[in-house]
């Protein structure tokens, strides 16, 4: 859950037309175009939802964060059958109470929620949950996580920095790292995740 | 014995941070503070060449001292070359250490090889623009000419393809012929990187794109994430071109030298030693400390915050001895904070509480641009001044961190509070002050009391402990100045 309080606006006469802002949306709200000799930069104010990132990383300085009427970001988890949201977060091998993003405080439950309400991508699951939309980083992997172990796959927009790809968990580390390298201790941290999600949910 | 208190370290105009002119009252001004020296606490603290009043010119003198026995023959003629750094490094002594470090590194290239091109890329953490403003304040766009640059970890990626499959890098980190890893030695995150391949861990952090560093805080675990970094560093694509290391040794008190090598895995078994040498003591004692109440007084986010040359994120894991790699869990780390169900309870009993020796934290000046809500939930927190509670507010990392904070017009409002609520009145500045620490003196008198025996447990027993866990020798120790 996160509450949008902020929305993007740019000044189009810094604007010099890189697309950066474009490219590291990570809900694909913005689109610049070149409009004879002016650059044109579209901000959609009902897909953005306050991340600051094209803020942070226009070169130009040419966009800035300015208030909005606040509102939330969220999917109900209770409008489900919990047994359903507990099955696809343990697959996911999350604990269905377990936070994946420090910075709005999603839970798991509430991204397997938005799965089952119909987010199909990484961007859907940022619109319906506010999950990602806060330092943009940490909970890159159990968004990617959690589309795939409910068997949706996307296709990465090749003009983006958004969403390269899944990588490894702790689960897969091959066998001839685990004992050449003892002292990371792969297998007790295994251990201490499957504690975790096995847990049992407290009412 | 306990002398006036020492100067804090200034306050940074950025736009992480509340305007300073907000800040009217240091932690250091309030009644009743003095301060410890190290060297008092613990008396075989290694000397430092900075501060040392002869200026940043021995930083110079001694990064061209370490560069000498670097074989530069990798860089040839025309080739680019990136020094990558750290924002990290521009958090210690003001940043100026670091800044002529880099320049150093810069101008030995310039004439050691036909370089066509050196340009600096600075990693950074959460905070998208903050080597940007470091490279302004230190002047390094104009030194670089032009060619220094702040790389964040929503940029342009690049896949590389390791032993853990394929991770990803920044594009401009790796965009030359030839890279020189340019860091630092501090402890500060022990949390995350338990002293394994703490020099490599740059490699999956600041030089990282997010995917990457989401695997280490999330996918990992809490030891095995450190693999990752070392998983880079060692792929094709890396070592093709990788030239060489070089760091900023530090100690609570400061710079103790630099040392750079080709091979970074010799640097590395100098920089974990080293660690454990200079700051096994002032962590272990931090430990020692029963109850106090914490000022949070420095440029840097919550965590980041320095007393005695060591972050407030070792002090609210204090509780929890973080080199024991027995220890699966610190107090605080990514990890543990996802591991607290919507109610605040843990999700397993294990699951160690934060230090309960800190009975409230005064937030008298730190930045947003870093998730810091759990630092809130779990300690009573006092927010100083109307204009850091609205600075919260707008952060998209710490939209929740007021709901769980109270908030007092100025900082005597806050300490008479504190004083009443706490019960107790050892106090502790993280204020930044070089050489020793600003603290009550009811804290001055415990530290001191207690800082012998810590210090020969430390010595005698932990440090033993903590380099059989990681297979290394008692030797290096003695290698280390
Ligand atoms: S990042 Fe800035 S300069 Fe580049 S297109 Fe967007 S608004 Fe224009
Ligand atoms: S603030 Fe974030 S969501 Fe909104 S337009 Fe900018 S990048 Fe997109």
């Amino acid at each position: 859950m996160k509450m949008v309080n902020v929305h993007a606006s740019v000044n189009e006469e810094l604007c010099k037309g890189c697309k950066t802002c474009e490219m590291v949306c990570p809900v694909y709200a913005i689109r610049v175009s070149k409009q004879e000799k002016e650059f044109d930069v579209d901000i959609d104010p009902k897909r953005c939802v306050g991340c600051w990132n094209c803020e942070q990383r226009c070169p130009e300085h040419a966009i800035e964060m300015k208030p909005c009427e606040p509102y939330v970001l969220s999917t109900d988890v209770t409008q489900f059958d919990y047994k359903e949201i507990e099955a696809l977060c343990r697959k996911t091998r999350f604990h269905p109470k377990q936070l994946v993003c420090y910075c709005t405080g999603t839970r798991a439950e509430e991204l397997a929620a938005a799965i089952l309400s119909g987010a199909r991508t990484p961007d859907a699951l940022v619109l319906a949950t506010g999950v990602g939309a806060g330092c943009g980083i940490e909970c890159n992997q159990p968004i990617l996580r959690f589309l795939e172990s409910a068997g949706l796959s996307f296709e990465r927009k090749k003009q983006s920095f958004q969403w390269y790809g899944r990588t490894i968990t702790v689960w897969e580390v091959p066998s001839s790292l685990r004992e050449e390298f003892p002292v990371f201790r792969f297998g007790e941290d295994q251990e201490l995740f499957d504690r975790i999600i096995n847990a049992p949910v407290e009412p | 014995m306990n002398g006036a208190p020492i100067n804090p370290a200034a306050l940074r105009d950025s736009q992480y941070g509340v305007d300073p002119k907000y800040v009217v009252k240091r932690g250091a001004d309030l009644d009743g503070m003095t301060s410890v020296s190290l060297k008092e606490l613990i008396p075989d603290m290694p000397s430092v060449i900075y501060p040392n009043g002869r200026g940043v010119s021995v930083i110079k003198e001694e990064t061209e001292r370490a560069l000498a026995s670097v074989d530069f023959s990798k860089i040839r003629p025309g080739h680019k070359v990136n020094i990558l750094a750290s924002h990290h490094g521009f958090t210690f002594l003001g940043g100026e250490p670091y800044a002529e470090m880099l320049r150093t590194i810069r101008d030995v290239v310039i004439t050691e090889t036909e370089a066509k091109e050196v340009r600096l890329r600075a990693g950074l953490g959460m905070r998208f623009r903050e080597t940007e403003e470091y490279i302004k304040a230190h002047g390094l766009d104009e030194y670089f000419e032009g060619k220094a640059l702040g790389i964040a970890p929503i940029d342009a990626g690049i896949p590389i393809e390791t032993k853990l499959g394929t991770l990803y890098g920044l594009r401009k980190a790796y965009d030359a012929d030839v890279i020189i890893h340019a860091h630092n030695s501090d402890v500060r995150e022990v949390h995350f990187h338990r002293q394994v391949d703490r020099a490599i861990k740059p490699f999956g952090m600041s030089y990282a794109r997010c995917e990457t560093r989401s695997t280490y805080h999330m996918n990992m675990g809490p030891r095995g994430a450190n693999f990752v970094a070392r998983a880079i560093f060692e792929s094709d694509f890396v070592q093709d071109k990788y030239g060489f290391s070089i760091f900023m040794i530090m100690s609570p008190q400061g710079v103790v030298n630099v040392d750079a090598d080709n091979d970074l895995y010799a640097l590395n078994d100098r920089t974990t030693v080293g660690g454990m040498k200079y700051y096994g003591k002032i962590i272990s004692l931090f430990g020692e400390i029963d109850e106090c109440i914490a000022i949070l007084d420095f440029p840097c986010p919550v965590p980041y915050v320095f007393s005695a040359g060591v972050i407030y994120a070792n002090m609210i894991n204090a509780n929890i001895d973080l080199f024991d790699l027995d220890n699966p869990l610190p107090p605080y780390t990514w990890y543990t904070e996802t591991f607290y169900d919507d109610h605040g309870q843990p999700l397993i009993p294990e699951i160690p509480p934060v230090n309960p020796a800190i009975k409230m934290v005064v937030h008298n000046y730190a930045w947003t641009g870093y998730p810091a809500v759990f630092f809130a939930e779990k300690t009573p927190t006092i927010v100083v001044g109307e204009e850091q509670a609205k600075h919260f507010d707008r952060d998209p990392m710490n939209l929740n961190y007021m709901k769980h904070a109270l908030l007092a017009r100025n900082l005597d409002t806050a300490m008479a509070f504190a004083y009443e609520t706490a019960g107790t009145d050892k106090v502790i500045i993280f204020d930044g002050a070089t050489g020793g620490l600003n603290v009550s003196a009811s804290l001055a008198e415990h530290l001191l009391k207690v800082a012998p025996s810590v210090c020969d447990h430390v010595e005698n027993t932990l440090i033993p402990r903590w380099l059989d866990q990681r297979n290394m020798d008692i030797s290096l120790m003695r290698a280390i100045p």
